[in-house]
């Protein structure tokens, strides 16, 4: 069971108000609130150790290259994965960055995604059809918004990697990863999962999964901004050629050569963010101690709750399947020859309730459906049932000036 | 259209809300990417929108409804009503400059510049039993003979015609502007009495003889009528205290007054100031065209000036 009160309590922004309305914030998927303690820890770095890692030899140094060892293990932990598998990154989007610009994908080699892929699952695969002239194949959904196991099955043959979103920031539908893996690697083919809405949500864990890459951020999951992760199996890390060198990231150089360091740290070029590294280590372990189970179920209420009143209203479309179950904690409506910007303009106007609208970096799939764009309503495990009321109270009265 | 209205609105509340200001570059980038033919996909017009929608909720859901449906069609009401009112504003403007009053040449509606209409209020004269209305439109100096009025500056390329009564406050306001201007312009200037109250008609036939025997002393004459306090122009006795300051022979100016050619000149005069249908003092004629109240003296400069586009 979530205590509340504890909860309210680590976040401040949910004991605020605007207009003189509680804030109702609906848009985890984007950006998730943090609890006091991340915000501690990364302070605690600021004030009181705020050297360089793995490079001084002071004190101060040794203490900070301890706590990123510490959140390294922290985070290798929350995906099952071993320490040196981990690669902290600024987001997904660089670690997908990464993984392009560092897998030998040469001329025709075949990558493979579904059809709703966030831009930052998308542009770096096209981007690679210009440069090296590998091909890119789309899976496309069923009419249910489900994945399209069958389709599937007959691209991958010819794949060399498969790149998918885990869960989709646009409907909150969950791929069947395990299986897509084995089926992949049944005809040699690598995996990579963009586990960006995934992770804060579900229990991942890699080896169990047996997916050859993974990413996350660390700002969907309580975390702070410019934290991600990603995740490779340490025999496909060794062979990969790390996008971007300089600081940290050899053993020695000369004036003509180098040598570099072994995974991860041959990936983590420059000075890294410490104090968001520290505060990420934080986050997952305050999400370990709420648990999976809890969020799940908290998540699962509300939508069902929200599901069931949008569906009342004749004009709105939910985006993917109906069944909430289905659909993470994501609800994402439309309504024809409307712009839900509008939709979530009043709703922020009028009963604070915070939510998304547009495309939410899918426009393949907007454009590819003709529909303007979509209102998303993302919830987590902070989210109240008054709050889910109150969203619908809201929606209620704009529905009825249509 | 709607970010148009946007700009210019919250460009005026922004002289006073920093907030509105912040609206007001919004609306500003809003018409720029329109003007350079991009979309204005800024959001702009969905926030401005969507907090009016709300505002018109929390009162009646019919008004948002109708708000929400004809959003665009609003607009563009809303649009041409802008661009009518500032066409009708910037035209009071330039009427309030040119004639002193916003409605037009001697047109008494309201105007905001001068809302107690300071510079059409004139002396009511009494009714004559004439077949021409009182209008704006019919004073005129056609068919007028003013050659027995008191002129000066005779053969200059402009004429200014002052029509009033010594004792009328309009004209009294009116006549410092119009010596300004005759004494600047250096225009040919008639002027003629023309007694609104009847207790000031003998001041015509004063006017007259001291003209007809002192010429242009009688300027200063005039001058002084029109400064000295009212009251004392009523009476006879005053006058002739008045005539003996300046120096003028009394008898001389009440031998005139008492001639019958003076008697037939004044009733003639009388006439010939009713042909211009003129309905109240002061009247000023400058180059024919009639003003009608005491107007400010640029609106008299500008008729000589010239400075005219519609």
């Amino acid at each position: 069971m979530l205590n509340y009160e504890k909860i309210k309590n680590d976040f401040p922004l949910l004991n605020k108000q605007a207009q003189k309305k509680p804030i109702v914030y609906f848009d985890s998927a984007c950006m998730s609130l943090k609890p006091k303690q991340v915000i501690e820890a990364m302070n605690e770095y600021y004030f009181y150790f705020p050297a360089c890692s793995g490079r001084s030899s002071h004190r101060l140094g040794e203490l900070v290259t301890k706590k990123i060892k510490e959140a390294r293990q922290i985070v290798a932990n929350f995906i099952n994965a071993d320490e040196q598998e981990v690669i902290f990154t600024r987001n997904t989007t660089e670690a997908v960055n990464l993984l392009a610009n560092s897998l030998d994908l040469k001329n025709e080699d075949l990558v493979l995604t579904t059809d709703k892929e966030h831009n930052s699952n998308l542009i770096p695969w096209q981007m690679l059809i210009k440069k090296k002239g590998i091909r890119h194949e789309i899976v496309k959904s069923k009419n249910d918004g489900t994945f399209d196991f069958e389709k599937y099955k007959e691209l991958v043959k010819t794949s060399r990697l498969v790149s998918m979103v885990h869960t989709s920031n646009l409907d909150g539908t969950t791929i069947p990863a395990k299986e897509i893996i084995k089926t992949a690697h049944e005809n040699g083919v690598l995996v990579f999962l963009d586990a960006a809405q995934s992770a804060p949500h579900i229990k991942i864990d890699v080896k169990d999964l047996d997916v050859d890459f993974l990413a996350f951020s660390g700002h969907k999951m309580l975390g702070p901004t410019g934290t991600g992760v990603f995740y490779g199996k340490y025999n496909l890390l060794e062979k990969f050629e790390p996008f971007m060198v300089g600081g940290d990231t050899v053993e020695y150089s000369t004036y003509t050569d180098h040598k570099m360091l072994k995974a991860p740290e041959k990936f983590e070029a420059g000075l890294q963010d410490y104090a968001g590294i520290i505060g990420l280590g934080e986050a997952v372990n305050y999400l370990e101690a709420i648990g999976f189970d809890n969020i799940r179920e908290q998540e699962l209420e509300l939508n069902r709750y929200i599901t069931e009143e949008i569906s009342k209203f004749p004009k709105i479309k939910i985006i993917g399947p109906t069944n909430p179950a289905l659909r993470s904690g994501i609800i994402s409506f439309y309504i024809d020859d409307m712009d839900m910007h509008q939709v979530a303009l009043m709703l922020d106007e009028m009963s604070s309730v915070m939510i998304r609208s547009g495309q939410h970096c899918v426009h393949s799939w907007f454009n590819d459906k003709k529909i303007k764009n979509s209102a998303r309503v993302s919830l987590y495990f902070y989210n109240t049932m008054e709050e889910a009321e109150e969203f619908i109270s809201g929606l209620n009265k704009i529905i009825k000036i249509l | 259209m709607f970010c148009i209205i946007a700009l210019i609105i919250f460009s005026i509340l922004g002289i006073f809300s920093a907030t509105h200001r912040e609206l007001a570059k919004e609306a500003l980038d809003c018409v720029f990417r329109r003007v350079t033919l991009r979309p204005c996909n800024t959001g702009f017009r969905e926030k401005i929108k969507s907090r009016i929608l709300v505002r018109l909720l929390s009162r009646s859901t019919f008004l948002a409804r109708l708000f929400n449906r004809h959003f665009e069609l609003l607009s563009w009401i809303f649009f041409i009503l802008m661009i009518a009112s500032t066409f009708w504003t910037v035209k009071g403007g330039y009427n309030y400059y040119l004639y002193g009053s916003c409605n037009g040449l001697n047109q008494n509606g309201f105007c905001a510049f001068d809302p107690k209409g300071e510079n059409n209020k004139v002396t009511e004269i009494n009714a004559t039993c004439g077949a021409v209305e009182k209008k704006e439109k019919n004073v005129t100096l056609k068919d007028v003979d003013l050659s027995s009025f008191s002129t000066k500056n005779i053969g200059s390329k402009n004429t200014v015609v002052l029509i009033g009564c010594y004792e009328c406050d309009y004209t009294r306001k009116a006549y410092a502007d119009i010596q300004k201007l005759v004494r600047e312009q250096k225009t040919n200037y008639i002027f003629a009495h023309y007694p609104a109250k009847e207790n000031t008609n003998y001041l015509s036939g004063v006017g007259y003889c001291v003209y007809k025997e002192y010429g242009e002393r009688f300027w200063q004459f005039n001058d002084y009528l029109f400064t000295v306090d009212k009251v004392s122009i009523y009476g006879k006795d005053y006058m002739e205290r008045i005539l003996n300051n300046f120096e003028f022979d009394v008898n001389k100016i009440n031998e005139c007054l008492n001639s019958t050619e003076t008697t037939s000149v004044v009733e003639n005069q009388l006439k010939q100031l009713q042909k211009t249908h003129l309905y109240g003092t002061p009247t000023v004629f400058i180059n024919g065209k009639a003003f009608v109240g005491p107007k400010p003296y640029r609106v008299y400069r500008n008729e000589i000036k010239k400075f005219i586009i519609f």
